[in-house]
C-alpha cells in the first residue's frame, strides 16, 4: 500500500513557517528603508561585508532543490548526479576570477547592464530577454516546490498554497530590495545549513552510523552495508564524454546566471568580495556535502531498512526520512528550512528579473526617466515577475530540478561567452554578440527535448532534458559565433561607422583597473584562434554518437 | 605590462585549475581506480573532497593572488601618471 507522507500536526509546521515568515518582513522591511534608488535597490548600495555576501551568495544558489530535488535524483541516478553536483560549488569563484570583480568596478547592476555598454542596445535587449526566461524559469521551480511542500506537508490544496504563500513572498522580496533579500538571504543559509545538518545527524544517529556527529562525511561505515544491498550505487555508470559535458552545461551555465553575478556585485570593495568568495566555498561545500550524505542515507534507508518511498515521493526524500526517524517537530523545522531554501532563490530570481525589466529594457529605451519612476518600475517589475511565477505555476511542468538545470544550458549559451568574451577580448563587437546569442540560443532550445521531441542528440531523456548534451553543442558554437562574426565585421570597411571600437576599448581597459590605454592589452588573436579551435572541436565531439 | 601579463596568466591557470579540482568525477571516469580511501572507494569520496576542500584552498589562493595583481595595476597606473599624463595609445 502507498504510504502518504504528511504532518500529523499540520498546526506546528505552519507555525513554524509562519515564524520564519514574520522574521524575514522584519529583516526585510528595517533593512530596506533607505532604498531610494536604483543603485540600492538591486545591489544593495554596494556595500555589503564579506561574510553576510558569502552566506547570502549561497544561500541564493542553493535552491529548493537541495531539500527536494538533489536528494531524489540521487536516489534515481545515484553517483553520476552526485559527480554533477560537485562543480556548481565552482559558479561564484569562477564569476568573480573571470568577471565579477570587473563588472562590479564597472558598477554593473546585472551582467545585461555589461552587455548594453559593450555590445549595444540590441544585443543588450536579445540577452536580457534570455535572462528573464532563465530567471521566470527558475523561479517558477521555487514556487512550484514551495506549492507543493505546503500541500503534501502541510495538507494546504496547491492553488491555495500557491497563491496565499506565493503573494506573501513576492511581498516580502519587493518590501525588502536587494538590502533586505542579502540580510535575509544569510539568515536563511544559518536555517538551510542547521535544519538539514542537524536533523541528518539524528537520522544517522538512528540508523546507527557512529559518525553521526560530523554527517557531511562520516558515514563510511555504513558503506559496507551499502555495497552488499546495492553494489552498483558507487558506479559511475556514463562515459567520460557525459562526465565533460557537465563543464559546458553547468560549470559556464553558471557564469551566465544574473542572479548570482549580481551577488558579487553587492560587494563594498573587491577585496570583499573575494573574502566572500571563501566563505561561499566553505559553506556550501558543508551543505552540498550533507546533501550528498542525505542521498546517500536515503538509499541506504530503502535498500537495507525497509523504508519504501513510492517514485512519485523521491522529491521528498529529505523530508520523510526526517518523519520516520525524527519527531514531528523536527521535521516542521526541516519543511522550514526548505521553505527558506526556495525563498532565498526566488529572491534572487526576482531582483534579476527587476533589474533586467527595468535597468536593462526600459531604461534602455527610455534613457530619459527619472530615478523615481525608473525605482517605481523597478518595484512594479518584481512584483509582476512574481505574479507571472505565480500565475505558470497553477498548472506545472514535471521534473523540476530538470528543467532548473535546463536552463542553466541556456544562461552559458546565450550570456557567459557575451560576458566573457566582452570582457577578455577588444575585438568582440556587436554583431558577433547578437549572432552568437540569437543563433547558438536557437540550436540550444531546437535539440531540447521540449520544443521538438524527436531532434535530440543522446535520446537519455535525463541528459537531454538536463541541457547537457544541448549546451556541449550549443555554448562552444557561441563562442565561435562571437569571435569569428566579430573578427570579420571589424574588417568590412561598410560597417565601421555602426561600430563604437574606441568606447569599447576605454570601457575594457577601465574594468580591469587601467588608467590608460595600450593597444597590446586584452586583443590576444593568439587566444582567440584558440578558443575557436577548442570550441569547434568539442561542437564536434557533441555531434558525434553518444552510445547512451 | 608586467602586472597585465600576470592578470592574463592568473585568470587561465587558476580557471583551469577550479574546472579540474571541481569535475575530479571526469578524470576517474578516463582514469578508473578500486581502491578505498577512509572507508569509502576513492572515485566516490576524493571527487567530493576536492570539491569541498580543494575548492576552498583554491578561493583563498585566487583571493590572495587577486588583491595582489589589483596593488600591482595600481601602482603600473601611478608610474604612468607620472611619466606622462597620456591617456592615449
Amino acid at each position: 500500500m502507498e504510504q502518504s507522507w504528511q504532518l500529523d500536526n499540520p498546526i506546528l509546521g505552519l507555525i513554524v513557517v509562519g515564524a520564519t515568515f514574520v522574521l524575514f518582513y522584519i529583516v526585510g522591511f528595517i533593512s530596506n528603508r533607505q532604498s531610494k534608488s536604483a543603485k540600492e535597490l538591486y545591489v544593495g548600495g554596494s556595500n555589503v561585508g564579506a561574510i553576510t555576501n558569502g552566506l547570502a551568495m549561497a544561500a541564493t544558489y542553493m535552491s529548493l532543490a537541495t531539500f527536494l530535488g538533489i536528494t531524489a535524483l540521487i536516489l534515481q541516478l545515484q553517483v553520476p548526479f552526485i559527480m554533477l553536483w560537485i562543480q556548481l560549488i565552482l559558479a561564484i569563484p569562477l564569476i568573480t576570477i573571470i568577471y565579477g570583480t570587473s563588472l562590479r568596478r564597472m558598477g554593473a547592476f546585472s551582467p545585461t547592464h555589461f552587455i548594453r555598454d559593450r555590445y549595444g542596445t540590441t544585443a543588450s535587449i536579445i540577452a536580457a530577454l534570455f535572462m528573464i526566461l532563465v530567471s521566470i524559469m527558475y523561479a517558477l521551480g521555487q514556487m512550484i516546490g514551495i506549492a507543493i511542500t505546503f500541500e503534501t506537508l502541510l495538507g494546504i490544496p496547491y492553488i491555495t498554497g500557491l497563491f496565499i504563500f506565493g503573494i506573501l513572498i513576492v511581498g516580502y522580496i519587493t518590501i525588502g530590495g536587494m538590502a533586505g533579500a542579502t540580510n535575509n538571504a544569510a539568515i536563511q543559509m544559518v536555517i538551510i545549513a542547521l535544519m538539514f545538518i542537524v536533523p541528518l545527524a539524528a537520522i544517522m544517529k538512528a540508523i546507527g552510523a557512529s559518525g553521526w556527529y560530523f554527517p557531511p562525511l562520516l558515514y563510511s561505515d555504513m558503506v559496507p552495508a551499502m555495497m552488499d544491498a546495492l553494489p552498483s550505487f558507487f558506479d559511475y555508470q556514463f562515459s567520460p564524454k557525459w562526465y565533460f559535458s557537465i563543464i559546458p552545461a553547468l560549470t559556464i551555465g553558471a557564469l551566465g546566471l544574473p542572479h548570482l553575478a549580481m551577488r558579487v556585485y553587492t560587494a563594498s570593495s573587491l577585496k570583499s568580495a573575494r573574502s566572500a568568495m571563501v566563505w561561499f566555498a566553505f559553506i556550501l561545500g558543508l551543505v552540498f556535502s550533507a546533501t550528498y550524505a542525505m542521498g546517500f542515507v536515503g538509499v541506504f534507508a530503502t535498500t537495507t531498512q525497509g523504508v519504501t518511498i513510492s517514485d512519485g515521493d523521491a522529491d521528498k526524500l529529505t523530508i520523510i526520512l526526517n518523519m520516520v526517524y525524527n519527531p514531528e517537530w523536527v521535521t516542521a523545522l526541516v519543511i522550514a528550512g526548505a521553505i527558506s531554501a526556495g525563498l532565498s532563490t526566488l529572491s534572487g530570481n526576482l531582483l534579476a528579473i527587476g533589474a533586467l525589466i527595468s535597468q536593462d529594457i526600459i531604461s534602455t529605451l527610455k534613457p530619459n526617466i527619472s530615478q523615481r519612476l525608473n525605482l517605481r518600475i523597478g518595484f512594479i517589475a518584481i512584483f509582476a515577475g512574481g505574479i507571472a511565477s505565480i500565475l505558470l505555476a497553477i498548472n506545472p511542468p514535471a521534473f523540476l530540478v530538470v528543467s532548473i538545470l535546463w536552463a542553466f544550458g541556456l544562461a552559458g549559451v546565450t550570456n557567459a561567452p557575451l560576458i566573457i568574451v566582452g570582457v577578455w577580448w577588444k575585438e568582440a563587437n556587436k554583431f558577433g554578440a547578437i549572432a552568437a546569442s540569437v543563433v547558438a540560443g536557437a540550436i540550444y532550445i531546437i535539440v531540447s527535448p521540449f520544443v521538438f521531441p524527436s531532434i535530440v542528440l543522446t535520446g537519455h531523456a535525463v541528459t537531454d532534458g538536463m541541457g547537457l548534451s544541448g549546451a556541449m553543442l550549443a555554448v562552444p558554437i557561441s563562442f565561435i559565433l562571437l569571435i569569428v562574426v566579430s573578427y570579420i565585421t571589424n574588417r568590412m570597411p561598410a560597417l565601421s561607422g555602426k561600430l563604437t571600437k574606441q568606447a569599447d576599448i576605454e570601457l575594457i581597459e577601465r574594468i580591469h583597473g587601467w588608467k590608460d590605454i595600450k593597444a597590446y592589452r586584452y586583443n590576444s588573436t593568439i587566444g582567440a584562434g584558440i578558443t575557436v579551435v577548442v570550441s569547434a572541436a568539442v561542437a564536434i565531439w557533441a555531434l558525434m554518437p553518444w552510445g547512451m | 605590462m608586467k602586472a597585465y601579463k600576470k592578470e592574463v596568466q592568473f585568470t587561465i591557470w587558476m580557471t583551469a585549475a577550479f574546472i579540474l579540482v571541481g569535475n575530479v568525477g571526469l578524470i576517474f571516469s578516463i582514469f578508473p581506480v578500486e581502491a578505498m580511501l577512509f572507508g569509502f572507494p576513492v572515485m566516490y569520496i576524493v571527487p567530493i573532497l576536492m570539491g569541498w576542500f580543494g575548492v576552498f584552498l583554491l578561493t583563498l589562493i585566487a583571493g590572495k593572488i587577486g588583491n595582489r595583481i589589483d596593488d600591482e595595476i595600481e601602482r603600473e597606473n601611478e608610474t604612468i601618471g607620472h611619466a606622462d599624463e597620456a591617456k592615449e595609445v
